[in-house]
C-alpha cells in the first residue's frame, strides 16, 4: 500500500503505456492501432514529467518561491516533453494521412485484410 | 575554421527554403538536395583531418557541456557524416531525373531532412538530442516510403510507421529511466557517473534503448518492416534507406552501449543477435524472386554482420565494422540505383526479367556486377577488404565463442554469394526474351550514369587502396572504445 501511494504516478503512466501497447498489438482496426500508439506516447510523456516532479514544488520560473531551488520541479523533463509532444503530433498526423490512403486503396481499415505485401 | 554545426544547420535551412525556391523556378528546386549535400561533403571532409587528432566540441548558447546541448564531431561522427553526405550527394544527383511523378517539392524537402537527421544522429553529444534527430530521420523516411502513394508503398509506410513509432517510444522510456537515475542528458556526463549506479537499475533502460534503436537498425526479430519498406519505396529512396538510415540506428546502439553505458557484458548477446540476423536475412534473400526485395533482405544480413563486428569490442573489430558500414553503404546504394533504371526499362521487378540486360544496358549491368561482387566480398573490391578485417579481428580475439559464431556467420556469406551470382548469371548468360518490351523512357540519362559510375569507381579504388579510409578507421574505433578520452574531451576544461 505504501509503495502504491508513493509511486502512484509511475504506476499510472506505465499502465497507460501497457494499455497502449495492448491496443496496438491486438486490435485489427488501423484507427485503433493509431490510438494505441498515441496512448503509448501519452504514457511516456507522463512518465517523463513524473521523473522531474517534486511534491509541492512550484513551476520552474524565476519567482519568489523559486529562489530556493529545492522547491522547484525539474525543468529539463518538461522541456523534453514539449519536444516529445510535437514529435508525437507529427507522427500521429502522418499516420492518419496514411490511414486515409490505405482506405482509398483497399476500401477497408481492417489490418487482417491488407495482404498486398507478404513475406 | 568552419564549425561542425553547419553540417546540420545549412542543409536544414536549405530543406525549408526548397519550396520557396520552387516558387521562383521549378527546375532549380530539383538541385537543392544536391547542393545541400555537396556543401556537407566538402565541410565534413575538410574537418575530418582535424577531428582525427581530437574531437571538435561545439557548445551551443555558450554553456559548457554538461548544461547545454552540444555536438561532438569526433573521428567516427565525421567519418560517418562524410559517408552520409557522399551517398546523399550521389543519390540526390540520381534523383534529379529519376523522380518523375508525385509531389516533387515534398520529395526534395523530405529527402534533405532525412539526411539532416542522419547527420545529426552521428554528430550529437546529447542523449535527448540523439532521439530528436533520430525522429527527424524516421518521420521523413515513413513519408518517403509512401511517397508514390500506390497501394504497396502506403501499406509498407504504414507498417514501418507503426513499428517505428513504438520503437521510438521505447527509446524515450529508456532515456527517461536513465535521466531519472543519473539526472543528466549529456552522454559524456552520463558516462562519467553511471559507474557509481547499481547495474540492475541501468539494465532496464539499456534494454529499452537497444530494443527501440534495434527497430530502425533492423535487428532480428525487429526487422519485419524493412523488406516491405525498402522494396516499395522509389529506388533512390531505397538507396538512402539501405545505405544511410539503418546505419544510424546501428550507430546509436553502438554509441549507447560503448560510450554511455560502457556495458561490455551485453556484447556477447549482441554478437549472437548479429549472427542470427545475418543468417535470417541471407536465407530470406535467397528465396526472393523480386530483385528489390532481395536487395532489402541482403541489407538485413549485412546489418547482422556489422552488429557482430561491433560486438567484438576490439579495435580491429570496430574498425572492420565501420569499414563494412562504408563498403555496404556504397555497394547497396549502387545496387539500388542501378536496379532503378533496369526496372524502368523492363517494367518488372522479377529477377527473370533481367535476362540479357548485359547487352541492353551494358554500363548499368557492369556497375551492378561490381556492387554485387563487392557485397559478396570478392577481391579487389572494397567488400573484401572490410570482411577480411572482420575475420582477422575475430581470429585475433582467440575466443572460441566468437570463432564459432564467425563460422556460422560465414555460411550466410556463402548463401549471399549464391544469390548474387544467380543475378549476374541472369544479366549476362541468359538470352534476352524475343519480344522485348522496349520502353524508351527507360534509357538511363547522364544524371543516373554519373552517380552509378562514380560509386563503382569508388568501390574499386578503395578496394585496391584501403589506406584511403584506413587512416581514419583506427581513430574511429578508439572514439567508441576509449570512454575516458571521450569524457575528458567533452567535459575537459
Amino acid at each position: 500500500m505504501n509503495f502504491l501511494t508513493s509511486y502512484i504516478h509511475y504506476v499510472g503512466c506505465f499502465a497507460l503505456v501497457l494499455i497502449g501497447l495492448y491496443v496496438a498489438l491486438v486490435k485489427s482496426n488501423l484507427i485503433k492501432v493509431i490510438i494505441g500508439i498515441n496512448l503509448i506516447d501519452t504514457g511516456v510523456n507522463l512518465f517523463l514529467v513524473a521523473t522531474g516532479y517534486l511534491g509541492g514544488g512550484t513551476a520552474p520560473i524565476f519567482s519568489k518561491a523559486a529562489e530556493q531551488s529545492q522547491e522547484m520541479v525539474d525543468p529539463v523533463p518538461q522541456a523534453l516533453v514539449l519536444t516529445a509532444i510535437v514529435i508525437g503530433v507529427s507522427v500521429l498526423a502522418l499516420a492518419l494521412a496514411l490511414a486515409i490512403k490505405v482506405y482509398d486503396h483497399n476500401g477497408t481499415l481492417d489490418l487482417r485484410k491488407l495482404k498486398g505485401l507478404k513475406w | 575554421m568552419v564549425s561542425p554545426i553547419l553540417l546540420i544547420a545549412v542543409p536544414l535551412a536549405l530543406a525549408f527554403l526548397t519550396p520557396m525556391v520552387g516558387l521562383a523556378s521549378k527546375s532549380a528546386r530539383r538541385y537543392m538536395p544536391a547542393i545541400a549535400m555537396l556543401f556537407n561533403f566538402i565541410v565534413a571532409m575538410s574537418l575530418l583531418p582535424k577531428a582525427l587528432e581530437a574531437p571538435i566540441i561545439v557548445r551551443t548558447a555558450g554553456w559548457a557541456p554538461p548544461l547545454s546541448i552540444h555536438l561532438v564531431a569526433g573521428p567516427l561522427g565525421l567519418l560517418l557524416s562524410s559517408l552520409v553526405a557522399l551517398i546523399g550527394l550521389l543519390v540526390a544527383i540520381y534523383g534529379i531525373d529519376y523522380i518523375r511523378e508525385g509531389a516533387r517539392a515534398r520529395y526534395d524537402v523530405l529527402y534533405t531532412l532525412l539526411l539532416v537527421g542522419a547527420t545529426g544522429v552521428v554528430l550529437t553529444g546529447d542523449l535527448f538530442n540523439l532521439f530528436v534527430f533520430f525522429e527527424v530521420l524516421c518521420i521523413s523516411s515513413y513519408a518517403l516510403v509512401a511517397y508514390r502513394g500506390d497501394s504497396a508503398g502506403v501499406e509498407a509506410g504504414m507498417k514501418y510507421l507503426i513499428q517505428g513509432a513504438i520503437g521510438s517510444s521505447l527509446v524515450l522510456i529508456g532515456i527517461g529511466l536513465l535521466y531519472g537515475t543519473v539526472g543528466t542528458l549529456s552522454m559524456a556526463d552520463i558516462a562519467s557517473s553511471v559507474g557509481s549506479v547499481a547495474g540492475s537499475r541501468l539494465f532496464i533502460s539499456l534494454a529499452f534503448m537497444i530494443a527501440g534503436f534495434g527497430v530502425e537498425a533492423a535487428i532480428f526479430p525487429l526487422n519485419a518492416w524493412l523488406p516491405d519498406a525498402h522494396s516499395s519505396a522509389p529506388s533512390s529512396i531505397s538507396a538512402v534507406l539501405s545505405g544511410v538510415a539503418i546505419k544510424a540506428g546501428l550507430y546509436a546502439i553502438a554509441r549507447v552501449v560503448y560510450t554511455v553505458y560502457g556495458a561490455s557484458s551485453i556484447l556477447p548477446f549482441l554478437a549472437v543477435l548479429g549472427v542470427v540476423t545475418l543468417l535470417v536475412g541471407e536465407m530470406c534473400a535467397f528465396a526472393q524472386e523480386d530483385i528489390k526485395r532481395l536487395l532489402a533482405f541482403s541489407s538485413i544480413g549485412q546489418m547482422g554482420l556489422i552488429l557482430f563486428a561491433l560486438a567484438l569490442s576490439s579495435a580491429t573489430g570496430i574498425s572492420g565494422a565501420v569499414f563494412l558500414i562504408i563498403s555496404h553503404g556504397l555497394a547497396k546504394a549502387l545496387l539500388f540505383l542501378a536496379t532503378g533504371y533496369m526496372i524502368y526499362r523492363t517494367g518488372s521487378r522479377d529477377i527473370s526479367s533481367l535476362a540479357g540486360m548485359g547487352k541492353r544496358m551494358p554500363i548499368m549491368s557492369l556497375c551492378f556486377t561490381v556492387g554485387a561482387f563487392s557485397l559478396m566480398g570478392l577481391p579487389p573490391f572494397v567488400g573484401f577488404a572490410s570482411k577480411f578485417t572482420i575475420v582477422r579481428a575475430v581470429l585475433g580475439t582467440g575466443s572460441t565463442f566468437f570463432i564459432t559464431l564467425l563460422a556460422i556467420g560465414l555460411i550466410g556469406t556463402v548463401i549471399e554469394g549464391a544469390y548474387f551470382l544467380r543475378i549476374v548469371q541472369w544479366l549476362y548468360f541468359k538470352p534476352a526474351p524475343e519480344a522485348m518490351p522496349e520502353q524508351t523512357e527507360g534509357r538511363a540519362p547522364l544524371t543516373a550514369l554519373v552517380p552509378v559510375g562514380l560509386l563503382a569507381v569508388l568501390i574499386v579504388t578503395i578496394g585496391l587502396l584501403p589506406g584511403i579510409v584506413g587512416r581514419a578507421l583506427g581513430p574511429a574505433a578508439d572514439d567508441l572504445l576509449d570512454r575516458a578520452a571521450y569524457i575528458q574531451h567533452v567535459m575537459g576544461d
